[in-house]
């Protein structure tokens, strides 16, 4: 039996982990060490970093958690999850579609709106594709579980 | 079902890529405008002066800006809407260059009306306040905003008309002397000429006489406006109570009135 759960972890799991740990540290390059890379935080006029790691926390842990259950029925929940929290992050953090901030320029308190809501509205729908996509992944599953035939 | 998995996966890659392409090279685009703020510029118009702030926009982006728009509105310290003027630009295409100048008149004759006395009198400050908006590849509408508080300099600051003076002039009249003084804190010089009305309580004009002014910005002010009146008449002028000054110039004319006595 313990062998048979040492050789379960060797080829399962530890790939999966692996997989898991390279798909992260790629996700986290892209998101994060990239766009700080092409605009650093002193090229705009606003601190950008804190949302940016903020959301690279957060798509980092979904595209791990994601590689670990991927194939599973949790690994589709872990993918609505995913684009719920995403929806939820750029409303608020856009407030709404409507991105405020006020940058003090010398002497001067300068208020800045900028409308992103045709940005807001095309992320909203590629993550609605993507819960669309993970629930029919998830019917897959199930359909193939439950059409199996044992005939050991 | 797997093609439509499949089909949704394609759509969802699809829609990433042109969002990530797009927040990329709109960035990108924001970085390469070019925006030219000249110095203000005063010039003198048929009735009063204009202010003109040249500016400069160079598209080297990716996208069209569409529907520029600059308004300024100027108020008093009471929040009246002394000036709102609007420039707008309907477009500027990628790879050109824009030159607009906004020009904001002030009109002297309605801000130096009866309405405004204080600010003839006294040293204020006006809230400007700036918009500017436009839509960035006509798909972001993007808007600025800021406040600035601009000084004005009373054109009569410590107005004060002082005490009658009397000599006598020849046998039958006496001269008046009647000292006035100010301070132009404005910066435009003040020459025209200054007409003070001498009232009783009764509303009856006792005297009244028009003296030259040339008083330069920031400078002071320091007259007297003589009034000749026959001897007997000369108790009315120091017992009066109304004045009515009247200042005209080529570009405006202001009056008011104080207590005097």
């Amino acid at each position: 039996m313990a062998e048979l759960n040492a050789k379960l972890i060797l080829k399962k799991a530890i790939p999966r982990v692996l997989k898991a740990t390279v798909w992260g540290a790629l996700t986290f390059f892209v998101v994060y060490c990239l766009p700080m890379m092409l605009y650093p935080t002193d090229i705009l006029p606003l601190d950008y970093s804190t949302l940016l790691i903020n959301f690279a926390t957060i798509v980092v842990f979904f595209a791990v958690v994601g590689q670990l259950f991927s194939g599973t029925i949790i690994g589709c929940g872990f993918g609505i999850a995913k684009a719920i929290v995403i929806i939820a992050y750029f409303f608020a953090v856009s407030d709404g579609g409507v991105f405020s901030v006020t940058l003090p320029i010398s002497e001067l308190t300068v208020n800045l709106a900028v409308d992103i809501s045709i940005l807001l509205l095309m992320i909203i729908s590629v993550n609605l594709f993507n819960i669309a996509k993970n629930l029919l992944e998830a019917i897959t599953l199930l359909t193939e579980k439950s059409t199996d035939i044992d005939l050991s | 079902m797997k093609t439509a998995i499949r089909m949704l996966s394609v759509a969802t890659i699809i829609l990433w890529i042109a969002i990530i392409f797009f927040s990329v090279t709109a960035v990108y685009s924001v970085m390469k405008l070019g925006i030219n703020i000249g110095e203000v510029q005063m010039l003198p118009s048929s009735n009063g002066i204009t202010f003109s702030l040249p500016f400069s926009i160079t598209n080297n982006g990716y996208y069209e800006l569409a529907d520029l728009n600059l308004t300024t509105r100027v108020t008093d310290p009471d929040g009246t809407v002394l000036d709102l003027t609007e420039t707008f630009v309907a477009s500027i295409p990628q790879g050109t260059t824009v030159n607009e100048s906004h020009t904001i008149p002030i009109d002297l004759d309605s801000i130096l009306s009866m309405d405004h006395v204080p600010l003839l009198l006294n040293d204020s400050s006006f809230n400007v306040e700036i918009f500017a908006g436009l839509n960035f590849a006509r798909a972001v509408p993007v808007q600025l905003s800021t406040n600035v508080t601009m000084p004005w300099g009373a054109p009569f600051a410590h107005f004060s008309v002082g005490t009658v003076s009397v000599s006598p002039y020849n046998s039958t009249h006496v001269e008046a002397s009647i000292p006035v003084s100010f301070e132009n804190h404005a910066i435009l010089d003040i020459t025209g000429t200054l007409k003070l009305e001498f009232y009783n309580d009764s509303n009856e004009q006792i005297a009244s006489e028009m003296a030259s002014i040339n008083a330069p910005s920031q400078q002071s002010y320091a007259g007297r406006v003589l009034v000749y009146m026959r001897q007997q008449d000369i108790s009315k002028l120091t017992s009066s109570e109304n004045l009515h000054i009247i200042f005209e110039t080529p570009v405006f004319v202001v009056e008011w009135w104080e207590q005097y006595g």
